[in-house]
Order: C-alpha cells, then sequence, then structure tokens
C-alpha cells in the first residue's frame, strides 16, 4: 500500500507547492513622479518612483499633455536621464507652457496611473554649479585677502539673458566645521577679508536663478595663505618690548614712592587716644586709675584760674565831666589793666578795664579812688541784685534772640550767663572787680555811675535805693520775651559813656569777666549792647553821651549797630564792628534828654547801616568824633550812651 | 512781546520753505526723456534698461508673492481638469516659448509683445485689486501688493515705451513699431473674458506673464546694451 500514500504525498505536495512560494501576481503598483528639473529653461527631465511591480515585470511610460492642448505624448527619451526618467529635449520643450505629466505602469494584469503633475519649466529651473572656481590670495596694503572668480555653467545662458543667476559662495578653515557664507548676487568675483595666515581655506560657489532651484556646491577650492608672521608679529613684538619698559619703570616710582603712596592710599587710621587714659591700665583692671587719669584737673575752669587772660570785656564806663578826676585816676589803671592799647581816644579804645570804675579787674583794684569804691560799694548792691535778676534772667535771656531791632536802643541786653558765671560772681568780695565783672557778665556797655550824682536808678523797680546811686543808670533789658529791662527810674540822665572793650573770645571760660573799662574823661563811644540776636551776637548801640554832648555835640549816631564782630584778636579782643544804623542823628539827643521818650527819638532815627565811625557824642566836645578810628580797629567803642528808654 | 515773536519765527519759518521747497522741486522736477529737450535730462539706454529690467523683476517678485500668498490659502481643489480648463486672456498673444524663438525675433516685435502684454494686464489687474479690498478675507498686505502690482504694470509700461522711443532716436529701431502698440489700435479681446477669470487663475496668468515681460526685456538689454550683467 505504498502507492496510494506516496500518490497522496506527491499530489499534496503538488497542490501547496505554489502556495508555499508565497507570490501572487497583480496589477503593479502606483508610481509616482518624483520631482522634474531643468538645468538650463531649455530642456528638462522627468524622474519617478515606480511601485511595487505586481511580480510581473512592469513597464512605464510617461505621458503627457501640453496647456490648451488635448494631444497626449510620450515621453520622447527614456534612457538620456537614466532609469525612471523622462528626458524632455529642446525641441519638445516649451517654456511657460502648463505640462501634465502622468506615468503608467504596466504588467500583464493591468497597470496602474501615477498621479499627474503640472510643471511649468519655468520654475523648475536647477542649473549646475559654477565651474572653474578660482581662488588666489592677494594683498591690500600689506594685508592678504583671497579674491575668489568663477564661472557659470556653461549650460546655463546668462550672455544672451536668458536666465538670470546668482551666486553664493562659502569659505572655511581648514579643520573647522562652520562654513562663512558669503552672497554674491550676479557678480562673478568676490573678496574675502580677515584671514589668518598661515590657514588653508576650503572655498565653494553654487547659483541659482532669481525663481528657482539653488544648484549643487561646487568642487572645493583650496588657498593656502602665506604666514604674514613678521608682518603682524613684529608691531606686536615692538608694543610688548615697549610695554614691558614702560611696566618697568612704573614699577620702580612706584618701589620708590611706597611709602608717600602707602600714606596716600592708605592712610594710616589714628587710634583711638584718649589723653591720660592709659590702655594698660584697662588691662589691669584697675578702673579707679583708669577715670582718674580722665579727669583732668583744671576743668572747668574755676575762679581762681586766670580766667581774665582768656576773656576779658572791657566796658570802660564813661564818667561825666564831674567824674573826671575818677575818670583820669583810672587812667592809670589804664596801663595796667588795659589790655586794648592805650589810647585815649574818646573811642575808649585801649582803656583799660581799671579804667572803669564800674568794673574793674583784680589788678586795678588797688587803684580806685575812694568816689569809685563809693560807687563800686553801691554797685555791689546794685549789679548784685541784677545779678539775682539776671540769674533768672540769663539762661532764657542767653536763648533768647528775638529782639527786634527797632528795639529802642535803650535796651541793654545783658550777656548771657554762659559766660558768666553768676553764682560764682556773688562770693566774690564785692569789690570793684565784683561790679566790674558782674557787669561784664551783663556785658553792659555802659554803666556809669557818677558817684554821688544823681539818683542812679536801676531799672530794677523796687530798688529805689538804687537811686542813691546817681545818674547812673543801668538799662538793661532782658529781652523782648522778658521785657523785664530795667527801666531806669531816671531823673537824671546820666549818659553812661562806657567803653565796652568787649573781648568775648572765650566762650568756654564761664567766668568770662567782662571787662569794663571806667571811662576815662575823653569822651569815647561806648557801646550799648542792644542785643543779642539769633546768631548769639552782640548787638551793640552806641549811646550818645547826651549830657556830654552840649553844645558841640555832634550828630550822634543814633542807633549804630555794633552787631558784627569783626574779629577776636589774640589778646582775646573782641574786635566789633560798628555800623551805623540810622542817619546821622541831628542833634545830640541824649545830652539834653532826662527824659525817656528823647532817648527814644535819639534811638528810633532810620536805620542807616553803615559802616562809619559815627561821631562820638560826648560832652566833651565834637572833637572827639575823629578819635572814631579806634574803634574800627577793634574796640567797641560806641558811642554816648543815650538814656535808656524806661518801659 | 511772545506773541510777535512767534509770529515773527512763523514767517520765517515759511519763507525758508518756501525757498528749500522750490530748490527742491527744481531739482526733482526735470522729467527722464529719451532726448534731451529743455526741461527735462536725459538717461542713457543702457541706464533706462537697467532701469526697466529692474521694475520688471520687482514686479514679477510680487506676483509671485501673491500668487504663493494664494496658493496656501485659497488652495483650488486639485482638480486637474479644472486646471487644464484654464485660459489666460492674453493666449491670445502670440509669444515666443523659447529661447531660439524669443532671439529669432526682432528687436521691435519683441518690444511690441512686451507693450502688448503690459497693455493687456492693465484692468484687469486693477479690477483685481479693488476686488480684493472688498473681500475682507485678504489681508491688507495682499491688497496692498495688489495695488502695487497693477501700478507698476502702468509705470512699466511707460518705461518700456521711453526705451522705444530712445531706441528710435538712435536709431535702433524703426519705427513703426509704435504704431502697432497704442493701446487703441488693440482690438478689444479683453472685452470681458478676465471677468470671469477666478481669482486664482487671474494670478497665475499674470504671474507667467511678468515672467515673460522680465524675460523679454532681459533679452533685448542683453541684445542691445550688452555691458553689465549680461
Amino acid at each position: 500500500m505504498k502507492k496510494p500514500s506516496e500518490a497522496v504525498l506527491l499530489l499534496l505536495l503538488l497542490f501547496f507547492t505554489p502556495h508555499a512560494k508565497g507570490t501572487r501576481f497583480s496589477p503593479p503598483g502606483k508610481p509616482a513622479l518624483t520631482r522634474c528639473r531643468s538645468p538650463e529653461k531649455e530642456t528638462f527631465t522627468c524622474w519617478w518612483e515606480p511601485g511595487p511591480d505586481g511580480g510581473l515585470t512592469t513597464t512605464y511610460a510617461l505621458y503627457y499633455r501640453k496647456e490648451n492642448s488635448e494631444a497626449v505624448y510620450e515621453c520622447p527619451d527614456y534612457h538620456t536621464a537614466g532609469e525612471n526618467s523622462c528626458f524632455f529635449n529642446k525641441n519638445d520643450t516649451s517654456i511657460w507652457v502648463n505640462y501634465n505629466i502622468t506615468v503608467v505602469a504596466t504588467n500583464t494584469l493591468g497597470s496602474t496611473f501615477s498621479d499627474p503633475v503640472d510643471i511649468d519649466v519655468v520654475y523648475i529651473v536647477k542649473p549646475n554649479p559654477p565651474e572653474k572656481l578660482t581662488v588666489t590670495v592677494m594683498e591690500d596694503k600689506g594685508w592678504p585677502f583671497l579674491r575668489v572668480s568663477w564661472e557659470p555653467p556653461h549650460k546655463a545662458d546668462t550672455r544672451s539673458g536668458w536666465i538670470t543667476l546668482i551666486y553664493e559662495l562659502r569659505v572655511k578653515l581648514e579643520g573647522e566645521d562652520d562654513w562663512e557664507m558669503h552672497l554674491a548676487g550676479q557678480q562673478k568675483t568676490f573678496n574675502i577679508f580677515s584671514l589668518r595666515s598661515g590657514g588653508t581655506y576650503h572655498v565653494q560657489v553654487r547659483c541659482k536663478p532669481d525663481h528657482g532651484f539653488w544648484s549643487e556646491w561646487s568642487s572645493t577650492s583650496y588657498i593656502k595663505v602665506p604666514d604674514y608672521f613678521h608682518r603682524e608679529k613684529s608691531a606686536w613684538i615692538l608694543i610688548m618690548v615697549f610695554t614691558a619698559f614702560i611696566f618697568l619703570i612704573l614699577t620702580w616710582l612706584l618701589h620708590m614712592n611706597s611709602h608717600s603712596l602707602k600714606h596716600c592710599i592708605l592712610p594710616p587710621v589714628p587710634g583711638p587716644k584718649i589723653r591720660g587714659f592709659d590702655e594698660k591700665l584697662l588691662k589691669n583692671g584697675k578702673s579707679e586709675d583708669i577715670f582718674s587719669a580722665l579727669v583732668v584737673s583744671g576743668f572747668p575752669p574755676t575762679m581762681s584760674s586766670n580766667c581774665e587772660d582768656l576773656l576779658v570785656e572791657y566796658l570802660e564806663v564813661y564818667v561825666p565831666d564831674e567824674h573826671e578826676l575818677m575818670l583820669e585816676e583810672g587812667k592809670d589803671l589804664h596801663d595796667h589793666c588795659l589790655k586794648s592799647e592805650g589810647s585815649t581816644s574818646d573811642n575808649d579804645s585801649g582803656r583799660g578795664s581799671c579804667d572803669s570804675h564800674t568794673l574793674l579787674m583784680d589788678k586795678c583794684g588797688e587803684a580806685k579812688e575812694q568816689g569809685r569804691q563809693t560807687e563800686q560799694e553801691e554797685r555791689p548792691v546794685e549789679t548784685q541784685r541784677h545779678q539775682k535778676e539776671w540769674n533768672e534772667d540769663t539762661l532764657p535771656y542767653a536763648h533768647e534772640d528775638t529782639v527786634s531791632p527797632d528795639m529802642s536802643s535803650g535796651r541793654v541786653k545783658t550777656w548771657p550767663s554762659v559766660f558768666c558765671p553768676l553764682p560764682q560772681y556773688s562770693s566774690s568780695p564785692p569789690n570793684h572787680t565784683s561790679s566790674l565783672e558782674i557787669a561784664k557778665q551783663h556785658c553792659l556797655s555802659d554803666s556809669l555811675f557818677p558817684p554821688g550824682s544823681t539818683s542812679s536808678y536801676l531799672t530794677h523797680p523796687g530798688h529805689s535805693t538804687k537811686e542813691t546811686l546817681g545818674p547812673s543808670r543801668w538799662e538793661f533789658s532782658l529781652s523782648n520775651k522778658q521785657p523785664r529791662s530795667l527801666h531806669p527810674q531816671m531823673q537824671t540822665r546820666q549818659q553812661l559813656q562806657a567803653r565796652s572793650d568787649i573781648n568775648l573770645s572765650n566762650v568756654g571760660c564761664e567766668q568770662a569777666p567782662v571787662g569794663l573799662l571806667p571811662p576815662t574823661a575823653r569822651p569815647t563811644e561806648y557801646v550799648e549792647v542792644q542785643r543779642v540776636n539769633e546768631e548769639d551776637m552782640v548787638l551793640l548801640k552806641p549811646v550818645a553821651s547826651g549830657r556830654g554832648c552840649g553844645d558841640g555835640c555832634p550828630r550822634l549816631r543814633q542807633a549804630e549797630d555794633y552787631s558784627k564782630v569783626k574779629g577776636v584778636n589774640s589778646d582775646h579782643t573782641l574786635l566789633l564792628q560798628r555800623e551805623v544804623m540810622g542817619e546821622e542823628a541831628e542833634r545830640c539827643p541824649c545830652q539834653d534828654q532826662e527824659t525817656n521818650g528823647e532817648t527814644d527819638s535819639c534811638i528810633t532815627s532810620s536805620t542807616v547801616t553803615t559802616t562809619q565811625k559815627p561821631p562820638a557824642c560826648n560832652y566833651t566836645a565834637a572833637a572827639v568824633q575823629d578819635k572814631m578810628a579806634p574803634t574800627v580797629s577793634g574796640y567797641v567803642d560806641t558811642a554816648s550812651i543815650f538814656t535808656l528808654p524806661t518801659y | 512781546m511772545s506773541g510777535t515773536i512767534r509770529s515773527v519765527s512763523v514767517v520765517w519759518l515759511l519763507l525758508l520753505c518756501l525757498v528749500l521747497c522750490r530748490t527742491l522741486t527744481g531739482t526733482g522736477a526735470a522729467p527722464i526723456c529719451a532726448n534731451a529737450q529743455a526741461g527735462c535730462y536725459a538717461v542713457s539706454l543702457a541706464n533706462l534698461f537697467d532701469r526697466v529690467v529692474q521694475h520688471s523683476a520687482r514686479m514679477h517678485g510680487i506676483s509671485n508673492d501673491l500668487h504663493s500668498e494664494f496658493e496656501q490659502y485659497f488652495l483650488p481643489s486639485k482638480n486637474q481638469v479644472g486646471r487644464v480648463g484654464r485660459n489666460c486672456h492674453t493666449s491670445t498673444i502670440l509669444t515666443p516659448n523659447g529661447k531660439e524663438n524669443a532671439q529669432r525675433m526682432a528687436r521691435e516685435e519683441l518690444t511690441e509683445v512686451i507693450l502688448k502684454l503690459l497693455v493687456a494686464w492693465r484692468d484687469p489687474l486693477w479690477h483685481f485689486h479693488r476686488s480684493m479690498a472688498h473681500h475682507h478675507d485678504f489681508t491688507n498686505f495682499s491688497s496692498d501688493k495688489a495695488l502695487e502690482m497693477s501700478d507698476m504694470v502702468h509705470e512699466l509700461r511707460k518705461g518700456v515705451e521711453r526705451v522705444a522711443e530712445k531706441m528710435q532716436t538712435l536709431g535702433l529701431m524703426s519705427d513703426p513699431v509704435n504704431s502697432q502698440v497704442s493701446p487703441e489700435a488693440l482690438p478689444p479681446p479683453d472685452s470681458g473674458e478676465w471677468r470671469r477669470m477666478k481669482d486664482y487663475d487671474l494670478l497665475y496668468c499674470f504671474r507667467r506673464d511678468s515672467n515673460k515681460v522680465k524675460n523679454y526685456l532681459k533679452i533685448l538689454k542683453c541684445r542691445i546694451v550688452p555691458e553689465h550683467g549680461c
């Protein structure tokens, strides 16, 4: 029974063999036109991609139709352009005509048409790459550059203008990856600058019609740039040498001046030093020693210290005629006491404080006369009273500064007690010294206590005893705020001619004794402290000596403002500058004045601030007028004091 | 006081402007003419050709841009039947379709062809621009381009006429060409044919015709004044 089984097997094999091979014939797959290109706008080629052939040999055919024509033509040339291509030669190519092209694949089982494609040759131009690319190295003022030149592809007819090509080239250094692109337009040469000496460059070029596709890159052209080492580098070497030379010089200079430079750039920081402070003590931990060392024994300066040396305020009180003697006596002291130059002028310059019988310095004390002493005795009373007043008022006074300039000249502001520690004064012996000092404190520019004369009026009401002091009067007003000016109850208006040599230089010296020099016989100008203004300036006003200016009373400067401190000289003399405020007084108001009212008129003349030497109005004579000079020289010589207005 | 100063300064400014304007207009007023006549200054033929060629290139560029835009946004259905059926209204004008044909053509004929083409496109482009302005689908940019295109056709025609004049005066061309080119002599084939064209087809046709014009002008230039760029 082998034969039937074998036959079955054979049959099975025969039957299955065709299936085992697995191929089935089918019509060809759909081909596709991949692209059509024209290299010179005169011919063109189309390529297609065949589809699956279906197992059978497949043939391809290309058919085309021109625009507005129903005729279908077949591809004239299948071979020139290679496989699966169709080449249209010049005779078959029409420009500006729409071609409708189709490819048909055919095999025994059937045929398949591709999708048709419309082309216009004008828009499918892709030229060949440019030819004859040449690169040469040329030199421009010592610097090399590349000159690249080429030719259009030979097939493209640019000469007749049929095709217009634009070119592009690219350059790169050997070994690098990045190309440098340059668009050259329609020109056929190009220059490349900024080359590296000794480098090898690769150059390529391509072209494109104005509306079309870029060609392939041309073959690479190599060029080696020669070495320009010595050209480029020699200059650099020179520069380097020069720089090194300069550097050396600078270093040397720096080294020479290192010390001063260090000082300039890094100034030595001063360490904190406290005089008498020993850091070592601190380390030792003995705090008592440390702090005791900090205590300066001489501070604050007490009365015993030579404060007078520091600050001398001279207030020379001018005694009217009956007290001339005293004044003259004072002149003797003048030499001792005077700190200022002794000038017997009426300006009171140089008058020592001793001359003032109201305010005398210590060393001048012995020279006092009886009369003065009497006065002085009286004065302490007054002054102490004033003192008290001032004690109360000084502080606020010191700060007040709102004295109106229109304040009548009768106001005398006392100097703030900052300079004159009043309590200390009180302890002083009631001698002329103290009175002087007190007067100094008050910085009264004038105080004249004609001994025994008319009732002295202390402006402080209620102190009738003051009147016994004689015609002298003190007028001082504290400030506007505190119209506590002591109104003089004057029956007699003595004009105090006080020459104030106010040496207010020493602010720190609290004692600040104001040296008030007693007025000498000579008619001098006296300064009346008008006020202290905001800037802590003592406004001094000349006071017309009413009494003295009898007949020949020169015109008084009504309101002379001594507010300007010209300076402080080495002798601690405060130099005040006189400013004449006010017109020339037509008269010597003060001399005749017995009343306050006139004083006002005296003072309230129009202000003419001129720095002049106001003629001193003193009773001696008009000759005094000329002696204003000393005032300017530094001594405050006010005019005779006006009678201070009462309030 | 300030008022008088201001008025005076205004007067001065006006005077200055008048002077300047006169000088400026004076220099720029002289038109280009083929022959050096009074009131205009002559330009060389090469220069004229250069200008005309550049002008045509620019015109073609704009038409290309517009056509691409249309293809992007208003891509007509890939209806090949419709495409084949398209017929430009200028197809009646016989134009050389190859290099040899173009080179074989006499310069007078070539110039005539150019002028015919330009004349044929004047009205359609103007209407196209109007229709574009009304359609809100198009961007302002496209509308501006259409207007520019229409203007350029007009300008180019004038320029080509100048070139023809110049060539005639130089003896490079014979006279009878001009008479044939006048718009009145043209038969009115474009009486309404182009109105039936769709916008896209119109753009397609104009793109091609502008390319023709550009190419013909270049051929003419390189034939007559081949010094530069040929």
